[in-house]
């Protein structure tokens, strides 16, 4: 047990290591988001106007759950092709001789991921701070949405881990990240679900991404809703599951396949 | 008028000096054979002379054009098969002559009948209306040298042309540059084989970490490194006197093995009669002989200190003569 | 080769250098129609932008300062445009891929002029852009919005097919530059920035904090507006020549710099 834990250590922070030392990986967690977020604010920030738009201090208050959420979702895609080239390098073929448990290897990337979720919730953060939204709920409304950002990109991570051991081919997992954008779009993330045009109103209404971002946002925007916060810990569980389950499953595959 | 002159020149890339100032000269309608290991600076030079790159030092002209101040005119006499052939995957090699037709300004209609007349030429006919990245190595590199000729240019760059092929390729390669060369195009060709060089240049330069260790024929290179040596084999016992036999003709070595000797003979194979008829006057046996001369890679040995390639195609040119 | 024709090479004619040009531009037509799927992701992606922005945002037009009520018609032009920038981006990559892969250096020891080599590039992406542009449009006609009348109609093709040149024009200069394909991210990236730091979700009035002040100056707003006339009101010759006006304008800068690469490869 405590071999793994070193192992999933080492594994994660390697994996932190990877995306942090090259540009091109940071890029579309980070600045993409905000360069959309900058965007999107400026251009649709007249919305807080709308009838029916939640009370909010400004739109860019409401915007950042969304650009926590498109970060994430970024990161777990990445953290997705990342385990895809390992699997094309052979590199978890090294892994999978070594005297350690094969799982250790899911979740060393999937820790390394975890750990982008939390840095991206904690840059979002700075520039709401920077650029004048206050966290409604204080410091505790910050330490929630943080856990949910993180448990959250660990969920996400997850679907990704198993669709690059399925696939085992980081251009199959790449091509999935307009669909990542496009879930994204179909959620509350970037708009109130009630003003959302249909039928993206109600693909928002039942989409469980929106859950999520619902519960970033509320500590945000207003005080801790408690319902809000149990939706949203409810889905990242079910998706966290989800994930791990159908990593698992297809670890299991590969080792079988060879 | 010479077709390539190069005088003191140098390129550098950063602190990197691949060319390190060289001058050679290349005759109209010769073929020179540009040899040298990886990372010598073959490439880099063929790259200044075609006008990809710009020298940082010294000049060269192409066909009476300078590289830098005449570029474009240079570009218009010369054709060029790079160590890369150069080729798009998604064309078919008809297509892709033409284009290159097309490049050079030659209208449609003389530029369609060009590259049926190559693609024949070539052995690449049939082949033409399928995509170039169903090609051979063998083929594609044929297609590249059917397009460098597309508009019958005076000069011909080849750099490395046969490498990665495998022998019959290679040797389909030597006989179409022979024939080009026949009829009077010159042709300035990189190599790392020793073999190549030896078999297809006129004349040749040999280029080492950017400078010119050694030029001239090929024959004349190995002429300055020293003469060939007939190697004999000889019957237990009959050594000795052999050797007393052989040190009248030539000047002996000294020997691999007990029963071998040496003798370093000026005529080459022109001597082999006079030491088989002294021995057999002597009555001595003599159970194999073989002339043994010295190669391209003795000329490099002798100028750098190293051996030229690992994939020496043959380590010597032997003629083993049963006797 | 002869005298003559060693002449004619050094001083390519006109019809030499068109003929050229169509010869770059039918090679270009390859990635599309030589390689499965390859024109897939480029084509659909402004349309699902398109349908993904009318979707989130549409509750736009519900505000004082819109023009019209219709969002798809709002959007529509800023759509087709970023269809454009992609198509441009796209063209860089590929001409990135083919320094990679030592294509260019065939087109660059032939007689032909480097301008007409870029030529080849930026015209093909302007011709490609027409595709995606077209398919927003019919999806967006179908969601409802209002048809813009055919010198509304060409205007917009226009913008179209010249602000992919311009995308190609600048993601040119970054391959020529970087001769690598790692730098198409910041070729699309680029592109990205350039059309939607302007007018693109909401008229210039709607705009907040610093997205205004840069859509004031960005020659893109420009474009966008002028392209967007036919579907949110009628054409006007002074709605249209800003538009224009920015458009020579970027292209002579960018193209400047592309060009001024492409002679810049032997360095």
């Amino acid at each position: 047990m405590a071999i793994n834990l070193r192992v999933i250590r080492a594994l994660g922070m390697r994996s932190i290591r990877q995306t942090f030392r090259r540009p091109q990986l940071i890029a579309p967690i980070v600045v993409f988001p905000t360069l959309l977020l900058a965007i999107q604010t400026g251009g649709a920030g007249a919305a807080v106007n709308l009838p029916g738009f939640p009370p909010v201090q400004s739109f860019l208050q409401f915007m950042l759950a969304g650009a926590m959420m498109q970060s994430l979702m970024l990161a777990g895609n990445s953290g997705g092709i990342a385990l895809a080239v390992d699997i094309e390098m052979g590199f978890t073929d090294r892994l999978f001789t070594a005297p350690i448990s094969r799982f250790t290897i899911v979740l060393g990337r999937l820790a390394g991921t975890a750990a982008l979720g939390l840095f991206s919730s904690l840059w979002f953060l700075a520039i709401g701070l920077i650029f004048g939204a206050e966290i409604q709920s204080g410091v505790p409304g910050a330490l929630i949405a943080i856990f949910l950002v993180t448990s959250a990109a660990l969920a996400v991570g997850g679907i990704g881990a198993a669709i690059a051991l399925r696939t085992g081919s980081a251009s199959v997992v790449q091509g999935l990240f307009p669909l990542v954008l496009v879930v994204l779009f179909l959620s509350s993330a970037f708009f109130p679900e009630n003003l959302m045009i249909q039928p993206a109103q109600t693909i928002a209404e039942y989409n469980p991404l929106s859950l999520i971002v619902n519960g970033i946002r509320s500590p945000m925007i207003s005080g801790i809703s408690a319902s809000e916060t149990l939706y949203a810990v409810l889905t990242i569980t079910g998706i966290i599951v989800l994930g791990l389950g159908l990593s698992a499953r297809a670890l299991r595959h590969r080792l079988r396949a060879g | 008028m010479p077709a390539i002159v190069v005088e003191g020149l140098e390129r550098a890339f950063g602190e990197v000096r691949a060319v390190q100032g060289i001058d050679l000269e290349v005759a109209e309608g010769e073929i020179y054979g540009f040899l040298g290991p990886n990372g010598a600076g073959k490439t880099t030079t063929v790259r200044v002379l075609t006008t990809l790159l710009l020298p940082t030092g010294g000049r060269a002209t192409v066909a009476g054009h300078d590289v830098v101040a005449e570029a474009r005119a240079v570009r218009g006499s010369i054709g060029v098969a790079l160590q890369e052939a150069a080729l798009d995957p998604l064309m078919t090699g008809r297509e892709l002559i033409r284009l290159q037709a097309t490049l050079q300004g030659i209208p449609s209609e003389e530029g369609k009948r060009r590259a049926d007349d190559l693609l024949e030429r070539v052995d690449l006919a049939a082949a033409a209306d399928r995509r170039v990245g169903t090609y051979s190595g063998g083929m594609q590199r044929r297609l590249d040298l059917a397009a460098a000729l597309v508009h019958e240019p005076r000069v011909l760059f080849l750099d490395e042309p046969t490498t990665g092929l495998d022998p019959v390729s290679r040797k389909t390669i030597w006989e179409e540059v022979r024939g080009l060369n026949e009829e009077g195009t010159t042709v300035f060709l990189t190599t790392q084989y020793l073999e190549e060089a030896d078999q297809l240049a006129d004349r040749v330069g040999i280029i080492d970490d950017g400078k010119i260790v050694a030029k001239g024929t090929p024959e004349s290179l190995k002429a300055e490194i020293g003469h060939p040596h007939i190697e004999l084999h000889l019957a237990e016992g009959s050594v000795a006197q052999a050797e007393e036999i052989c040190a009248r003709i030539g000047k002996l070595l000294p020997p691999k093995d007990a029963k071998a000797v040496l003798v370093e003979v000026e005529n080459g194979a022109a001597d082999i009669p006079r030491v088989v008829r002294a021995l057999d006057e002597a009555g001595i046996a003599v159970e194999s002989l073989e002339l043994v001369r010295p190669t391209l890679d003795d000329v490099f040995v002798e100028k750098t200190g190293y051996h030229l390639a690992e994939e020496i195609e043959e380590e010597a040119e032997k003629e083993p003569v049963e006797v | 080769m002869d005298a003559s024709a060693a002449v004619a090479a050094r001083n390519p004619t006109w019809r030499t250098n068109l003929a050229t040009i169509g010869a770059l531009m039918v090679r270009a037509k390859n990635e599309l129609l030589r390689v499965p799927g390859a024109a897939i992701p480029g084509v659909l992606a402004p349309t699902i932008f398109f349908l993904g922005l009318n979707g989130v945002f549409g509750a736009l037009t519900q505000l004082k300062g819109f023009s019209t009520g219709s969002y798809e018609s709002f959007i529509v032009p800023v759509s087709m445009l970023q269809g454009a920038g992609f198509t441009g981006a796209a063209a860089g990559v590929n001409l990135a891929r083919d320094i990679e892969q030592g294509w260019l250096d065939r087109l660059l020891v032939s007689p032909a002029p480097r301008w007409v080599l870029l030529a080849g590039t930026v015209l093909a992406a302007s011709a490609r852009s027409l595709i995606p542009a077209t398919l927003v449009l019919i999806v967006a006609l179908a969601l409802g919005a209002s048809f813009p009348g055919l010198d509304g109609l060409l205007i917009a093709y226009f913008m179209v097919a010249a602000m992919a040149a311009v995308a190609a024009c600048w993601a040119s200069t970054l391959a020529l530059h970087f001769k690598s394909q790692s730098a198409a991210p910041l070729m699309q990236a680029g592109m990205m920035a350039l059309i939607l730091t302007t007018t693109a979700y909401a008229p210039i009035a709607l705009l907040q904090g610093w997205l205004k002040s840069v859509a004031q100056v960005n020659p893109v707003t420009q474009v966008i507006d002028a392209a967007r006339q036919g579907f949110v009101g009628g054409v006007t010759w002074a709605e249209t020549w800003p538009g224009l006006l920015a458009l020579i304008g970027l292209l002579a800068l960018l193209g400047t710099l592309a060009l001024r690469e492409m002679r810049r490869t032997a360095v």
